[in-house]
């Protein structure tokens, strides 16, 4: 009987590890790959983003967004991940956390950020890094300027707090408009002098507000030291937007009719209907005859 | 004379009788009418909510014919309730004597047929429930505002047409019923009483109705002409080949009035059978009407002269496409029946005084009402079915179109509605305007009373012409002195 239990028991245990291990590896089978494409950008307010994007194989071996996918971003220092914030990733894939502006970095004076996908019931393990230098981007600009000159500096700030100027450094001048940036001209492209500046003259006639104030945009893009870096100003260099007085003239064909027209049909029904209302007036006066009689 | 009186007296007993009488019976045969139209509304309201529940599609109607029995029902209907305003307003302005039995009729079936025509665009919307916004969010530019507003004007100004030459009958109801036991007394009693609005005859309340109907007969025509001139620009305000005319809106009209009249007559020929009015609409009246109805009739067909050779004699590309296909194409066998067949066959029958006589003006009016609810399906169908940008690569079955079930069982639950407001109104009210009558046997009365009193008169002058000649001189006879004649 006692030998009989022991075989009994380890033919369970068996069966039973064999089970955890097929299901273990099934699930581990049905994780899809992540990629992770990281960014980061530096606004005009100065608050400082970081971006991952995750994108999965599909069955076809096609890039898609991996939807709901947890990030963990972690930032470097001293050789030690110190984990920053973690997020979701929406509908595109896209996990978003805003850095804290006084950042520490490193003797380079740059910052390594790791986006990492960690445990994920979806998602294999996945990892990724950044590494940039924290720049500064100014714009100066006189509005009284007729030559409507416009200045971006990029600079770095040192350890002792003074600002290093970069040189030769792309710089990219827009317009702001309603949904989205409009380059300022054909050649909007400037890389900056030893001095850390790039000058740029804004076109005549550009659309403006009702002041004919325009918000330039000074803007480092994609580059490989600093990342994403923006600047702005407004001023009133653009072109004062022309106000329709009427925007919809009394037509057959706007949305408010021509004043001949609806005073034809007013009087023509309204007086019909005055009809009408005197003739149940003159009903109301029949059944009060009745009372009288 | 006091038998005289005795005689007018009971002539006018007799007519209330007459006209009361049908609203104290509900027969055998009557329920059975009934009955029947009422399993037609129900099978029609079956397929109206099978169409609403499942989509416009399970109709015969697709992309491009989006107008189709529904939309030419809606023409014919508004079309008809003119028969109202043309008899009745037309006919009471131009003091015609013989319109008094034949009015109450032509008022009802105005009301009637405007109640089921108003609704027919909206049963022809896949969604009904948004109808509203076309009151809350229309543009007064557009002609269906125009058409809502005008028909609403005309439904309401045509239910005040009828109701107010009903009051004094009303209140004979009131009275009547009193003394005569009926089935649904309490009910009856109540509507007459509210419909009387305390109606007693006095001087002053004939003297504000008669007000009232002059007011009422003169604002009527206006309207009742603009409905369908309306309706007609809802049509010729779109490019389209086939309805971009400028004759549109009085083709619509004389239309109206000459298939609204026909109508007419078919009540008239209905209520005098069913209800033996024999004595009081008479041959004279349908030849009369019938004359009217030929003048229509005649006008009509000019105006489809003009609708149809003009545009024939230029064949202008997209209306020459339209144009065949009416002539001699899939429409042709329609187009000419109704041409030759309810518009000319019509006129000839109608010119002579044969014609006029009940049983031909009857069938004649058939064909003339069937006509023209076909003739609408013409106008509206064909010039859907040939756009100006040709119509390809769909379905092969959108370039045709013939309605089906669903289409038939609502339009004939529609007719069917018209049948039995008009039947339970001439089980409740009575069908001819009695006061009005009694105004007109008063007035022969009194005709015949002044041509006899003449006659008398003459008869004694010859007398006493006689009598001076015989004695060779004059004659004086108590004030009167009469002189023989040199």
């Amino acid at each position: 009987m006692k030998m009989n239990n022991i075989i009994k028991k380890t033919a369970l245990a068996i069966t039973l590890t064999g089970l955890f291990s097929i299901t273990a590896s099934a699930q581990d089978q049905g994780k899809s790959e992540a990629t992770i494409v990281m960014s980061y950008s530096k606004n005009a307010d100065l608050s400082k983003t970081a971006t991952a994007i995750i994108k999965v194989k599909n069955k076809d071996g096609k890039f898609v967004a991996a939807k709901n996918a947890k990030v963990n971003f972690y930032l470097m220092h001293d050789k030690q991940e110190q984990l920053l914030k973690s997020a979701n990733t929406d509908n595109t894939g896209l996990a978003v956390i805003v850095l804290q502006k006084d950042m520490p970095l490193d003797d380079s004076l740059s910052f390594t950020i790791v986006a990492k996908v960690e445990n994920d019931p979806l998602y294999e393990n996945a990892s990724e890094q950044m590494h940039y230098k924290d720049a500064n981007l100014s714009i100066k600009l006189n509005p009284a300027d007729t030559g409507r000159v416009v200045i971006a500096k990029v600079t770095q700030t040192g350890k002792d707090g003074k600002e290093i100027a970069i040189k030769g450094t792309e710089v990219k001048f827009y317009v702001k408009r309603l949904f989205g940036n409009m380059p300022a001209a054909e050649e909007y492209a400037v890389s900056t002098e030893d001095n850390g500046e790039a000058s740029f003259i804004i076109p005549k006639n550009i659309p403006g507000d009702l002041e004919g104030k325009v918000t330039v945009v000074a803007k480092i893009e994609d580059n490989d030291k600093f990342g994403n870096v923006e600047g702005n100003a407004d001023t009133k260099w653009g072109k004062p937007l022309a106000t329709i007085k009427d925007p919809f003239p009394r037509e057959l064909w706007s949305p408010y009719a021509p004043l001949p027209l609806v005073i034809t049909i007013s009087t023509l029904f309204g007086g019909v209907w005055f009809t009408y209302f005197f003739l149940f007036y003159q009903l109301v006066k029949i059944k009060k005859d009745t009372a009288k009689a | 004379m006091a038998n005289e009186k005795y005689n007018l007296k009971n002539e006018i007993e007799t007519l209330r009788e007459d006209c009361l009488r049908p609203t104290r019976t509900f027969g055998r045969s009557t329920q059975i009418w009934v009955g029947c139209l009422l399993v037609i509304i129900g099978w029609g309201l079956y397929c109206y909510i099978h169409q609403l529940r499942d989509g416009l599609g399970v109709t015969a109607m697709r992309n491009y014919v989006s107008w189709g029995l529904y939309i030419s029902t809606f023409v014919f209907f508004i079309g008809i309730s003119h028969s109202g305003t043309l008899v009745s307003a037309i006919l009471r302005i131009t003091k015609q004597e013989w319109r008094r039995p034949i009015t109450r009729s032509a008022e009802l079936l105005t009301f009637v047929s405007l109640c089921f025509g108003g609704i027919q665009p909206i049963i022809d919307l896949g969604r009904p429930d948004r109808i509203m916004n076309l009151v809350f969010f229309g543009r007064i530019q557009s002609p269906l505002i125009w058409d809502i507003i005008s028909i609403m004007t005309y439904f309401t100004g045509s239910t005040v047409f009828l109701f107010l030459p009903m009051i004094p009958d009303m209140a004979l109801c009131r009275d009547r019923l009193t003394v005569v036991d009926t089935r649904y007394k309490k009910f009856k009693k109540w509507l007459y009483k509210f419909l009387a609005i305390g109606w007693q005859g006095t001087k002053s309340q004939w003297h504000r109705l008669e007000l009232t109907m002059t007011i009422m007969t003169i604002v009527i025509i206006p309207v009742a002409v603009s409905v369908h001139t309306v309706v007609s620009y809802i049509f010729a305000m779109t490019l389209r080949p086939g309805w971009d005319s400028t004759v549109f809106g009085p083709y619509f009209v004389v239309g109206a009035l000459y298939s609204g009249s026909a109508c007419v007559i078919l009540g008239m020929a209905a209520f005098r059978k069913l209800y033996h009015l024999e004595k009081y609409i008479t041959p004279r009246h349908f030849d009369l009407i019938g004359r009217v109805v030929l003048a229509l009739t005649m006008i009509y067909a000019y105006m489809n002269l003009n609708e149809y050779w003009i545009p024939a004699y230029k064949m202008a590309t997209a209306e020459g496409h339209l144009l065949n296909d009416l002539f001699t194409g899939s429409y042709s066998t329609a187009f000419w029946t109704c041409q030759f067949g309810t518009v000319l066959l019509p006129i000839v029958i109608m010119a002579f005084p044969k014609g006029r006589k009940i049983t031909p003006l009857v069938i004649t009016c058939i064909i003339i009402a069937a006509g023209a609810w076909v003739k609408r399906y013409l106008i509206v169908v064909p010039t859907l079915l040939h756009p100006f940008m040709p119509i390809q690569e769909v379905p092969g079955t959108w370039s045709t179109y013939f309605p089906n079930y669903v289409e038939f069982s609502v339009t004939a639950a529609c007719l069917a509605g018209i049948f039995l407001i008009i039947t339970l109104f001439s089980k409740l009210f009575p069908m001819m305007a009695v006061w009005e009558v009694e105004e007109g046997i008063e007035i022969d009365h009194d005709k015949q009373m002044a041509i006899e009193l003449r006659e008398i008169r003459l008869a004694e002058e010859a007398k006493l012409l006689d009598l001076a000649k015989t004695n060779g001189g004059v004659v004086n006879e108590g004030n009167k002195s009469i002189t023989q004649p040199a």
